[in-house]
Order: structure tokens, then C-alpha cells, then sequence
């Protein structure tokens, strides 16, 4: 295995930063004052191929891995880290159903998210400590005719937004987290309520709101794979999650760095440039070999799934380092910067709010480390 | 269903390029290959014709043989086949020298129902290749086009020259050479990237073309070239009292007399 | 070989030619033979310096379509260098008579000479980042620009003027020649230019900026963007790579960055001026003079200082 990008893994890391560039540039900060939605600019992802970019061809996607998958979320997340939490969410609705969804649940539904007809969401928080448990948990009670799903899932992002939820439900109150199963669940469902969008620290313009199941009636074909597959589904689609969170993470951590160094070129203190600084080179040295090293393990392991192999504790690693050092990298980079670093005309302040959201959403700060931990004193 | 032929260039990134301060000699270690700004309008263009109308689209291009690296990037733009022309000798050619190899590669693989350019490559910008290749052909010409339209044989076009705006017509294969107004190339999609692969290309050895080595010997020869260091005062007024700095400007362009 | 040869369907751009070709003359023992389109010049061309005038005669004059004929009369002439003005027309019928006459060229060369029997030329790569020489043999083909030779001043004696009828090139048909609506404002002669970029808000704010060039005795000039994008000036006062290119003794950039492809329009201005709020804007770098302030504030101070 290599993780030197292919030539066409190139071409599309190209297209993702051509594509940045001519739609992102020009929307973000406008974004990121009104947290508005960017639907059109979604639209262009379905265009350029991304939403269903590790989808199969027959299913209208572009099969190009997921190598590709964290070139492009890098990418994107230079400009617009929230556009690329978009299609990182979608993307998770789209690889629980291309994993475990039955032959017709994959007709029925992976064209539509391939083709951004519909945008996929994927549900697994509760105010509980972990689902399955608590108050508000999402229970799905076995009925003749189906599955009812009450209860509530938090920080559901893309949510309003997504046509489709691919959802962890309780399925034995007993059992607790140990009966998870996976829903696909249509947006329009009786019963289904999003609640008011969060007002959200950073990454404005993914939605982020919770869903309030009243009584959802689903069909027994909705349920995804088997009915105690829910953990097994959540566990995957998290570790992809991590996965492509970090990318985001490197892709921010970059574009932080790079501004920072550009700055302290043309910054003149003291009669000479702040780039002449050691104290400043060490800033700028570290963040840069940090999203370096970052974007080597998260492309190893994508390069992992690309080749049908384990990857769950390679992007539990990759998640845990950037847990750790992902807000740094804006903390020094606007520690360099001073008091530009800290005016909100400039893009590190954004870059500072989103990179917070990357670092920490889809899964607790120890998750990462109980898995690593797991698999090395197996 | 017409056959086009867009010839086009691999530069290095202008934006890569550093200045050495020492000498002022360029640095291009760290430049990138990009398929050069003008050219991807001409591939663009050509593939929207084919595109609306069927027909086929030949890329074509001559440079050494770091040529291959554009391969799959020309092909992710549109065109159906890739031919290129690899030698070392092409870091040194001039315009005369790549007109006679394109010339030479088309009379191999055409004719051809038009022939695309772009208005200038980015690195050198010599603007001479268009009008050079028609004239190598014996095929009319039509430069500065910023809008045209391909109708069987007649192609009608808009061309866009200082001070004024023509409209002409020819009838039969032509040349021409595109600005960057007339489209907005494509930023290849996941799938036009994956599907290049699939898509056919050839080499066109050099020593296949039959030139001569007067053909390939640059008339024009490029002596090294130094980068161009603004030498400026670099006085900056900068205090926090507007009509402080004004104060200083004015009474600086009264010493240059130039108030 | 025999003949330094000159062309422009630019009136004034074909005068300017003289002045190399006539430094080609003398360092070479050649002709000057001017070839024209245009009758109404010919004898001033006679005047300053050529030694001989062609007046082209035929079906259609434009550049293009005179292209095969003037390669045919070079050829035969065995011409040593051929200058032509560069313009769109100009560059193109350029290139053709290089490709005929199997001929080097030189771009928009900034400067030429004749050392040791060929053509030394000088001109900008990399979209205004570099600069370079270019040995040309014999016979060449150069293309300059406007304004990058004075004309010169009659000569001691008037030289002869004569007429050709040639075949036009009729396979590219001309529909229409529609001029592009010109205020008839040349910046490239403005002693001094105010040149707005982005940094105004709207186009009305623009006025601060007609205020400024009003005290200044300045004209206005814009960047790309302005000129393109926002519509905000007619596209003949934009300068940069692919507008203008300008060398007055005072360009103050208002509000524009300073980005390289508008730079290599202005950055042989004599005295370069810029006023810009951001401190980090690379137009300071190629200024000899800067503001780090509010436009909105500095122009209209700036405007009664210098009417003071």
C-alpha cells in the first residue's frame, strides 16, 4: 500500500482546491455571519461528483475511495470547513446504507444521496450519556406493522436540511446500548420534528439541531442490517466519522498556518519581519508538522478502507493526536497573527471557532483512546 | 460530426516561481505542472462543441517528456484522445520551433476540422503559435475570439481586438486561437478525473515527425531570465492621524515635484 | 538580405517605429522600408525617416488579410528584420510573416538592438515576474508595443512613397468591425493617473476618487476588477496584463492591492503612490510612497490639501 497519492487522487485534490476557490472563497464569511444554509453551493458538491463520491457506480457515484474522500474534505475545509461538515455528514448516511443496506434499500436510496436529490443525515447523540440510555433515548418498539421510534436525538447535523436520517435506535430498554439498531428514516415522517438549529460556536451554516420522534411508524424494510447490528453500524460510521473529521481538521490547520506565515512575512516589528523570530518559526514549525504528520495517518487509514482492511483503530489514533493538538494549531497560528490573529475581518478567528467543532463533534474526547487501548491489550 | 484538434501547453506554475534575491535568478524548484490558463479555455470550448453537437476531440501537446504528467489532467477537460510529443530539447524551443512539431504532429494525425489554441501560454505568452501553425497548414486564421459557434463547415466567430469587435465567417478547416472570456473551463469532476484513465493517448515520438534539424533549432534563443524586482522607496505613512500622513505624502510629492 | 521593414495599421504606433528601425538602419547599412495600408500616413512616414513608403492596395487591409502578401513582398525583398506594432491585428499578421519567412520572433520587446548581425531583443515572462533577452537571427520579426518609442523628428531628407496592389487573403470573411464605444480618453498618455481598485465600495464612491484626479490634474484608471467584474469604468482604463500598460510620472492606487498582473501595467511609472487600509497589501512593497489608512478618509483630506 502507498500513501503517495495516485495521479487521479492528485487531479481530485485539485479539482477540490479549483472548486474551494471559485465557490467557497466567495460565500464563507457571509456564512458565517448569517449560519444560513448554503443550498446552492450544495448543489455544485452533487455536481462536481462529491456527494457520492465512495458511492458505486451503479448506484450514480464516482467510486473514487476514500483517499479521495479526505483529499477533497482537506480541501474544502481550507475554505469552508462548514460545507465540508455538509458532506462529511451526508457522506456517513451514504456509507451506513452502502455498507449494510439490503439490495433494495441501496436501489431505493444511494442514487438519491449520490445525486444530492437528497442530502443524508446521520442521528446518533442523545442528551443521555451514550444512546440507548436515559430519559429522552430513542426506543424503537417491534409492532405488526413495523417499528415506532420515540424519543429524541441531539446535535443531529445537516438536520431540516437532510431529506433522509439513518438513525441508532434502543430496541430493548433492557439490553440498553447493547441492542442499537439502525434506521433509514424519511425526513417527511409522521411524527418527526426538528427542533430549533443550534445556535452553533463554529462550522455556521452545517445545521446542527435535534429530532424529536413522536411515534415515528417505519417499515420493517427500514431497518438497517440485522436488529443488534445498531452498534456494530455506529461504531464504523463513527470511526469514519473521525476519519473525515480530521481531515477537516488538517485541512483547517493548514489554511491557519499558511495565513500565519504569509502574515509574518510582511509583518515588520522591530525592523525586521516576525517570520525572523525563533519564537514565532517555532509556532509556525510546529502547527505545520502537525497537520503533516496528521495527513499522513489519516490517509493511511483511508487508504485502509480503500483497501477493504480494519481501520477502526488507525482512525481512533488519528482522532485522539488531533483531540489533543487540533485547537493548538489555531491557538499559536493567532498567537502569531496578535492582534489581526484576533479581529474577526480576518479568517483565523472563523478558522479558530470551526476547528473547535471538528476536534471534538461525533465522538467524546476518551473514545478514541478506549479503542486504541482496547485493541493493544486485546 | 466534426473532428477537433485543441493543442495545448505544460507550464510551470508562474505562482511557484521565486526570485532569488542574490542574482535575481528564477527559482522554479517548487513549481508546479498546470496545463497552461488560456489553453484549458481552448480544451474547454472544444469539448462544448463536441459535447452539444458529436463529434470527437484530439489534445495535443509538445514539451519534454514531463508532457506525460498532463495526460490525465488534459483528458479529465473533455477531449476523447491524447496525443503528445515528448523531447528535452522543448525547455529550449521558441515559437517557430513548437509551431513546426505541432504542425508536423498534425499533418501525422489529421486533418482536422478545426484546430484550437489558446491566446498565449502563460509562461511565455508569445502569442505567435496560432497564426504560425495556420500559416504552416496554408489554413485561414481567426485570433482574439471571445464567442464563436460551429456550424458543419462554417465556423462564425467574434473577436475581440482593441479598439474594435469583428464578426467574421470561414467557410472550412481553420485556426484558432480563443481568450479567456469565451468560457469558464470546467473544474473536472470525481467522475470526468476517474474516467480519464479509460481514455486512449499515444505518444508521437519525435524523431517519428520527419523534421528536419533546422526546423527544431530555435531562431529565437533565451538568454537566462531574471525576475523583475520592484526597487521602490517603500515610504509608508502610517499613524493613526489621517491628516498627519496626508500632510507627509503631499509635501513628498512636492519634493518629487509632482504636486 | 536588405531591408528593415516596418508595419502598423496604427497611424501613431507606426510612427513610433521609426525610431528603432531607424537605429536598425544605421547599425546595419539598410533601407528603412515602411509598408502601410493607409495613404493618409504615408507621407509622414516618408518624412521622418523612412526611405521608402509601400502603400498597400487592396480588397480588404486589415492586417490578416494583407498577411500572405506582405510575407510574399518580404521574402522577395529578402528583408533582414521586420518590426510591426503590436497590437491584436498587429501580433497576428506578426506571427504569420515569421512562420513564411521561417523567421525568429520577439514579442512586445521592450528594447532592441543589432549586435553582431542579429536581433537582441528584451521582453517580460512569466506574466510580468521576469524579464529576459532574446537573440533573434536574421531574418527577424519583433512586435512592439505602443509608447515604447517616442517618434522621431523629420529627417534631412523626405523619402519615396509608392503604391502595391496586392491580393487580400479572402478566406476568413469580415461580417462586421463594430469600434468598441471609447470615451476617446488615451490613459496611456496621462502624465498622471489615479487608479481606484476594490477598495471602494460602490461605484458612486468612486466621485472621491474624480475629486483626487481633479486636484492632481490627473486622469482616472482602474484594475480589472473594477473595469470586468463590477462594470464600474470602461474597460479602456483598466491596467494590467491583459489591459493597459501605463508609465506616467505619478500612479496612485486607491484602494487596489497591488496584485503582480495589475503591477506589470504600472511599475515602470515614475513615481508609484498607494493608499490602502491594509497594512499587509503588497501594493506597498511596489510603492515609493504609501497611506495605511481609510480611502474614505484620506481622499477627500488629500483632495483639499493638494488644492491648497
Amino acid at each position: 500500500m502507498s500513501i503517495l497519492l495516485t495521479e487521479e487522487q492528485q487531479l481530485i485534490g485539485q479539482s477540490a482546491r479549483d472548486f474551494a476557490k471559485e465557490y467557497l472563497e466567495p460565500m464563507v464569511v457571509e456564512m458565517d455571519h448569517t449560519g444560513q444554509y448554503p443550498a446552492a453551493v450544495v448543489k455544485q458538491l452533487a455536481a462536481q461528483d462529491f456527494l457520492g463520491l465512495f458511492l458505486a457506480g451503479e448506484y450514480g457515484g464516482a467510486e473514487a475511495g476514500y483517499v479521495s474522500l479526505v483529499e477533497v474534505v482537506e480541501n474544502l475545509s481550507r475554505v469552508a470547513p462548514a460545507v465540508a461538515s455538509i458532506m462529511v455528514n451526508h457522506a456517513l448516511a451514504a456509507y451506513a446504507i452502502q455498507r449494510w443496506g439490503s439490495p433494495e434499500q441501496k436501489k431505493n436510496c444511494l442514487p438519491k444521496l449520490a445525486s444530492g436529490e437528497v442530502l443524508g443525515a446521520f442521528a446518533v447523540f442523545e442528551h443521555g450519556p451514550t444512546p440507548g440510555v436515559g430519559a429522552g433515548a430513542l426506543m424503537a418498539t417491534k409492532l405488526p406493522e413495523g417499528w415506532a421510534l420515540k424519543g429524541t436525538k441531539a446535535f443531529v447535523r445537516n438536520a431540516g436540511a437532510a431529506g433522509a436520517y439513518v438513525v441508532l435506535a434502543c430496541t430493548d430498554p433492557a439490553a440498553g446500548a447493547k441492542s442499537l439498531a439502525a434506521f433509514i428514516v424519511n425526513a417527511k415522517a409522521s411524527g418527526l420534528t426538528v427542533g430549533a438549529p443550534y445556535e452553533t460556536m463554529g462550522l455556521k451554516g452545517c445545521p446542527m439541531a435535534d429530532l424529536a420522534f413522536d411515534n415515528v411508524m417505519v417499515a420493517d424494510t427500514a431497518i438497517l442490517g440485522g436488529s443488534t447490528d445498531g452498534s456494530a453500524i455506529m461504531t464504523e460510521t463513527l470511526a469514519l466519522a473521525s476519519l473525515a473529521e480530521a481531515a477537516q481538521t488538517v485541512g483547517i490547520g493548514q489554511a491557519a498556518v499558511e495565513h500565519a506565515a504569509a502574515y509574518s512575512k510582511t509583518r515588520i516589528q522591530f525592523g525586521r519581519p516576525i517570520a525572523s523570530l525563533q519564537a514565532i518559526q517555532t509556532l509556525l514549525a510546529e502547527v505545520a508538522a502537525d497537520c503533516h504528520l496528521a495527513r499522513l495517518g489519516l490517509r493511511y487509514a483511508a487508504q485502509l478502507m480503500d483497501d477493504g482492511q480494519p481501520f477502526l483503530v488507525e482512525a481512533a489514533m488519528v482522532k485522539q493526536a488531533l483531540a489533543r493538538y487540533g485547537a493548538k494549531m489555531l491557538i499559536d497560528t493567532v498567537q502569531v497573527e496578535g492582534g489581526f490573529g484576533y479581529s474577526e475581518f480576518m479568517p483565523l478567528p472563523r478558522l479558530f471557532r470551526d476547528i473547535t467543532g471538528t476536534t471534538l463533534l461525533e465522538a467524546p474526547a476518551d473514545y478514541p483512546e478506549k479503542t486504541i487501548a482496547a485493541a493493544l491489550l486485546a | 460530426m466534426p473532428k477537433l484538434l485543441v493543442c495545448y501547453k505544460w507550464v510551470l506554475n508562474e505562482q511557484d516561481i521565486k526570485i532569488r534575491p542574490e542574482d535575481l535568478s528564477l527559482d522554479s524548484s517548487r513549481a508546479k505542472g498546470k496545463i497552461s490558463d488560456f489553453d484549458r479555455n481552448a480544451i474547454e470550448e472544444a469539448s462544448l462543441i463536441v459535447e452539444q453537437q458529436g463529434g470527437t476531440v484530439d489534445a495535443l501537446s509538445y514539451g519534454t517528456p514531463a508532457v506525460k504528467l498532463s495526460v490525465k489532467d488534459a483528458l479529465s477537460r473533455g477531449p476523447n484522445r491524447l496525443l503528445w510529443v515528448g523531447d528535452p530539447g522543448a525547455d529550449d524551443a521558441d515559437a517557430l520551433v513548437i509551431a513546426n512539431v505541432l504542425a508536423a504532429a498534425i499533418r501525422k494525425a489529421g486533418p482536422y476540422d478545426l484546430i484550437l489554441c489558446g491566446e498565449g501560454s502563460s509562461d511565455m505568452f508569445y502569442q505567435q503559435t496560432p497564426a504560425r501553425l495556420a500559416a504552416l497548414l496554408g489554413l485561414p486564421c481567426v485570433t482574439f475570439v471571445s464567442k464563436m459557434t460551429l456550424d458543419g463547415a462554417v465556423l462564425k466567430a467574434t473577436r475581440k481586438l482593441g479598439e474594435c469587435t469583428e464578426e467574421v465567417s470561414v467557410t472550412g478547416p481553420a485556426v484558432v486561437s480563443v481568450l479567456s472570456e469565451i468560457n469558464k473551463p470546467r473544474i473536472p469532476s470525481l467522475k470526468q478525473v476517474l474516467g480519464a484513465a479509460k481514455k486512449p493517448s499515444e505518444e508521437l515520438p519525435i524523431a517519428s515527425l520527419g523534421l528536419t534539424p533546422d526546423e527544431l533549432q530555435p531562431k529565437a534563443v533565451r538568454k537566462s531570465p531574471k525576475g523583475f524586482l520592484m526597487n521602490r522607496k517603500n515610504v509608508v505613512f502610517k499613524e493613526s492621524d489621517a491628516a498627519a500622513n496626508v500632510a507627509k505624502l503631499v509635501a513628498a510629492l512636492a519634493a518629487e515635484g509632482l504636486r | 538580405m536588405a531591408g528593415i521593414f516596418i508595419f502598423s495599421e496604427d497611424p501613431q504606433l507606426a510612427q513610433q517605429l521609426l525610431t528603432p528601425a531607424l537605429a536598425l538602419k544605421a547599425a546595419s547599412a539598410q533601407p528603412l522600408v515602411a509598408l502601410t495600408a493607409c495613404a493618409e500616413t504615408a507621407q509622414k512616414l516618408a518624412s521622418l525617416g523612412a526611405d521608402r513608403v509601400v502603400v498597400l492596395k487592396a480588397a480588404s487591409t486589415t492586417p490578416e488579410a494583407l498577411a500572405p502578401a506582405i510575407a510574399e513582398l518580404l521574402a522577395k525583398a529578402q528583408a533582414s528584420v521586420v518590426l510591426v506594432g503590436s497590437t491584436s491585428s498587429g501580433r497576428h499578421l506578426a506571427a504569420h510573416l515569421a512562420a513564411a519567412l521561417k523567421a525568429g520572433m520577439t514579442t512586445d520587446a521592450k528594447a532592441l538592438a543589432m549586435v553582431d548581425g542579429r536581433l537582441e531583443t528584451q521582453r517580460i515572462l512569466y506574466a510580468g515576474l521576469a524579464v529576459c533577452d532574446e537573440v533573434v537571427a536574421l531574418p527577424a520579426v519583433a512586435t512592439i508595443p505602443q509608447r515604447t518609442f517616442l517618434p522621431p523628428g523629420p529627417a534631412a531628407q523626405a523619402g519615396t512613397v509608392e503604391t502595391l496592389e496586392v491580393q487580400a487573403d479572402a478566406r476568413v470573411v469580415v461580417q462586421s468591425r463594430t469600434p468598441v464605444e471609447s470615451e476617446g480618453v488615451d490613459i496611456t498618455a496621462a502624465i498622471k493617473l489615479v487608479s481606484v481598485g476594490r477598495g471602494f465600495g460602490k461605484k458612486e464612491d468612486l466621485s472621491l476618487a474624480r475629486d483626487l484626479a481633479g486636484a492632481l490634474k490627473a486622469e482616472i484608471a482602474c484594475t480589472r476588477g473594477v473595469a470586468e467584474d463590477e462594470h464600474w469604468l470602461p474597460i479602456e482604463r483598466y491596467i494590467g496584463i491583459s489591459g493597459q500598460t501605463v508609465k506616467p510620472e505619478l500612479y496612485l492606487a486607491v484602494g487596489l492591492s497591488g496584485q503582480v498582473q495589475h503591477m506589470v501595467g504600472c511599475r515602470e511609472s515614475k513615481v508609484i503612490v498607494a493608499v490602502n487600509k491594509d497594512e499587509q497589501a503588497p501594493i506597498f512593497e511596489a510603492a515609493d510612497y504609501g497611506i495605511v489608512g481609510d480611502l474614505y478618509q484620506v481622499l477627500p483630506l488629500l483632495t483639499v490639501a493638494l488644492k491648497s
